[in-house]
């Protein structure tokens, strides 16, 4: 005999929940072909190689962001830090580039693993919600990155070693798209083919459970990290491409269109359910979302409405309410 | 019928199943007006499900609730509450930073609300009058928190009697194993509480301890397997006779396939555990060969749950060694206790030990995962035909190996969750925490199948077994736990099994 507050009953209709998941799985590619329909019969130079080339390259760092914060989730964490993160290494890259030049690339990456590195032993070490963890890691990190940057751009005079960025993979393909697309893939893979996958969602399912099968759990959670901390490092590369300047804020509003495009995508809040390719077909809707507002005539301060919205929706969604006995 | 001799409470044929498991199979009871009712029956037989049931808690999926003589639906605690039915929880369900009087109003605030505000004169009346109904000195302003368990109880009671106002009837008080963390002096205040009760209200009275049971009721009822097996009066009836009728007369056939039980080798042990202590047990030594099954019985609160956790290295331990085929192991994590050949299935299935959303295939394979790889990589064509192995071997029922877990039944799922640890070929040890827990009797009988082919082939196996008779029926070797200790050791060959009350002495 348990407290009164929450029986939780296992589902009784088996066919339910599976039809259900299988509809959910398409959900977010739906959304993304009547994006782009609706899009192209609002404005009909929506569909050139010049505006989906500039959606594309918009979309890159979302990409990058919200898949390696995908893995945390997928853990049944969060990282809140990304876009603080990824601000600190444009800032760090900027500083970097005259000194080290082409090696100032993966040593910001490398620095962004350690941080997320950092975050995630503290999370496992100390026994913090990662919530936490990654809320206080976001004030810090931001904070430092205006110290180091003295509060203000950064500007990149010879930008030459991040350059290869702007490239066009035959002609059409934006580069940051394509390497963010090959991340994904990358992710996906190695999580596909190695025992990885098993004890992510076993992690993400439950963590009780994972730990007593004997799944290295706290291993687990901290490489998510390291991996959503490199993953930022490499968003801020991008950014730092595109505008020739790293700043202390520069990141910093894509930490809600990533989250967002981690739950359009279909991907459990609550953790063990999802995958990196839905994030990026939700950061495609998210983009679109974002470059398609301005078409239809809605002022882009609306934005953050969106966003709010879209992930009390999803979330909504996608819960799975059988984990949850009480909702706080 | 006069409505004075009406049943305060009746249950006709009240029947719930969950997935694999019939928790309630039409069970009937009757609770007459002004009596102590008592409920016993061992783990599984279904006590929880029926009490959960008649305060709303539970939606039986047939059968009937009469409330003096009038069917009703009990849809929530708010509506068995409105018909005078009421529990006291057996975790406590009181508000820790709250004063007792507001514990006791809480949801049922009355008068002492006006306009939204508290109006703590009233409050403090109403709460005294609850007090005084049971005769209790708490101060009714006293933070909750800073009474004695046994005190916060009696607030828990008071809190439970103001369901009176609302039914305009004697009420139906639920007290859901009250006695099991009390002193024995608190026990007898607690009695003389009941009966006071029994003055103006019906009790139902649930406890593990027998002799309880009869000492404070005047009629028990016994069930088994989700059925009301028997009712006995308790004036003058024995415990032994109510454990008869708990356990039922299952000792005649081979339920436990004891013709099936391996001979035990003499030599070296396999497990070889020396002064183990954590924070429920202390000084704990155990020996276990290869082939053995060695069972570990004792009350709740014994502490054996914790000691076979530490030895999978899930619960901490703060002195002692625990050897392996005499290598000594550091079991600080559950990692090494796996690669040292040991298995652990837990007593909650579905939450610690399976992943419920993941496929069969996925579950059987989560802890060795070098059985289903080649390299570091993955092999699906290899995972396959090693699943499907086990699926045939255990004759699991399930539609494919892609399924997810979380739509088998209950014993195919323990089934699964079994396996995981003999994929690997390597299992030495299996620490089993209640493998039978909520699987009907067919389920349990092939676990218990299972256990008797794995002792053949060498694993040696500590049992936390359900029940008396399941630790009697399975076990070579007994340990008997009270308080954090091995109190005795029985030896229990098949043959010359002890009886359930040589244990239970030995038990409290």
């Amino acid at each position: 005999m348990s407290t009164p507050v929450a029986v939780a009953e296992p589902a009784a209709n088996p066919a339910g929940p599976r039809r259900a998941g299988r509809l959910t799985g398409f959900m977010p590619l739906i959304a993304l072909v009547a994006l782009v329909l609706a899009l192209a019969i609002a404005d009909s130079d929506f569909l050139t190689t010049r505006s989906l080339t500039a959606a594309l390259r918009t979309a890159a760092p979302l990409i990058v962001l919200a898949a390696g914060a995908t893995l945390v989730v997928l853990c049944g964490g969060i990282d809140l830090s990304i876009a603080a993160l990824a601000s600190l290494s444009t800032v760090l890259l900027a500083l970097w580039l005259p000194d080290l030049g082409g090696l100032a690339t993966p040593v910001v990456i490398l620095a962004a693993t350690a941080i997320g590195a950092v975050q995630g032993v503290a999370h496992v070490l100390l026994r913090i919600p990662s919530f936490i963890v990654t809320l206080g890691g976001m004030s810090i990190l931001s904070a430092v990155a205006l110290v180091v940057s003295g509060a203000g751009t950064v500007r990149v005079v010879d930008d030459t070693p991040v350059k290869w960025l702007e490239l066009y993979v035959g002609g059409y393909v934006p580069m940051s798209a394509a390497v963010a697309i090959i991340v994904v893939a990358v992710i996906a893979v190695v999580l596909k083919v190695t025992p990885l996958q098993s004890w992510v969602s076993a992690t993400g399912y439950s963590e009780s459970a994972a730990r007593l099968a004997g799944t290295p759990v706290d291993l687990v959670k901290i490489a998510a990290f390291c991996v959503s901390g490199a993953c930022a490092g490499l968003a801020a590369v991008m950014l730092v491409s595109r505008q020739y300047s790293g700043g202390p804020t520069m990141a910093d509003n894509l930490l809600l269109p990533a989250v967002a495009a981690i739950v359009v995508g279909g991907t459990a809040i609550t953790g063990g359910h999802g995958s990196v390719w839905r994030s990026l077909a939700g950061a495609l809707v998210v983009t679109l979302l974002r470059v398609g507002l301005p078409i239809v005539g809605v002022p882009s301060a609306y934005e953050q409405i969106l966003y709010g919205v879209i992930i009390v929706v999803c979330v909504a969604l996608t819960l799975d309410w059988s984990k949850v006995s009480i909702i706080k | 019928m006069s409505v004075a001799e009406m049943p305060a409470l009746e249950v006709r044929g009240l029947v719930k199943h969950y997935p694999g498991v019939k928790a309630l199979d039409g069970v009937d009871l009757v609770v007459r007006q002004h009596e102590v009712l008592g409920l016993a029956g061992e783990n599984g037989a279904g006590k929880s499900t029926l009490l959960k049931a008649l305060v709303g808690l539970v939606t039986p999926d047939a059968g009937e609730i009469y409330v003096r003589g009038e069917a009703v639906k009990l849809r929530s605690v708010v509506e068995a509450a409105n018909h005078g039915i009421g529990m006291v929880f057996q975790e406590q369900s009181l508000v820790p930073n709250l004063t007792a009087a507001e514990n006791i109003l809480l949801g049922s605030e009355g008068a002492s609300v006006r306009r939204g505000l508290y109006r703590w004169d009233v409050m403090r009346r109403l709460a005294q009058e609850q007090l005084d109904k049971i005769g209790s000195k708490i101060d009714p302003l006293a933070r909750t928190d800073s009474l004695s368990f046994a005190d916060r109880q009696m607030v828990e009671i008071a809190k439970v009697l103001r369901i009176e106002q609302r039914s305009q009837h004697p009420p139906v008080i639920i007290l859901d194993e009250p006695t099991s963390v009390l002193e024995s002096k608190e026990i007898d205040t607690l009695f003389a509480q009941i009966r006071r009760l029994r003055e103006f209200a019906s009790v139902v009275f649930v406890s593990h301890r027998l002799d309880e049971v009869l000492d404070v009721c005047d009629r028990v009822t016994v069930l088994r397997s989700g059925q009301s097996v028997g009712e006995v009066a308790a004036a003058g009836a024995v415990p032994r006779e109510l454990h008869r009728m708990m356990i039922g007369s299952t000792g005649s056939d081979d339920h436990y396939h004891e013709n099936a039980a391996s001979v035990v080798g003499s030599e070296q042990p396999r497990l070889s555990v020396r002064g183990l202590s954590g924070k429920s047990f202390r000084g704990i030594d155990l020996d276990v060969a290869a082939g053995e099954i060695v069972s570990i019985v004792g009350v709740h609160g014994s502490g054996r749950e914790d000691v076979c956790r530490a030895l999978f290295g899930a619960e901490p331990a703060t002195a002692g060694e625990i050897r392996m085929d005499g290598r000594k192991i550091d079991l600080r994590s559950t990692r090494a206790a796996c690669a040292a050949g040991i298995g652990y299935v837990p007593a909650e299935r579905k939450i610690e030990g399976m992943v419920g959303p993941m496929s069969v295939a996925d579950n059987m394979t989560l802890t060795k995962q070098k059985a289903r790889c080649a390299g570091p990589f993955v092999a699906p064509a290899k995972q396959a035909s090693l699943v499907d192995r086990w699926i045939e071997r255990l004759s699991i029922r399930t539609p494919t190996r892609d399924t997810a877990i979380q739509r088998l039944s209950g014993g195919n799922q323990q089934k699964v969750v079994l396996a995981r640890w003999l994929v690997g070929g390597d299992i030495k040890l299996l620490l089993l925490d209640h493998p039978t827990r909520g699987l009907d009797i067919g389920a349990r009988s092939e676990v218990y199948r299972l256990m008797r082919e794995l002792a053949a082939s060498g694993v040696a196996t500590v049992l936390l077994a359900d029940s008396l008779e399941e630790a009697i029926g399975m076990a070579d070797r007994i340990l008997v736990m009270n308080d954090g200790r091995v109190v005795t050791e029985v030896a229990c060959p098949a043959g010359g099994k002890p009886s359930p009350l040589d244990l239970v002495k030995e038990m409290v």
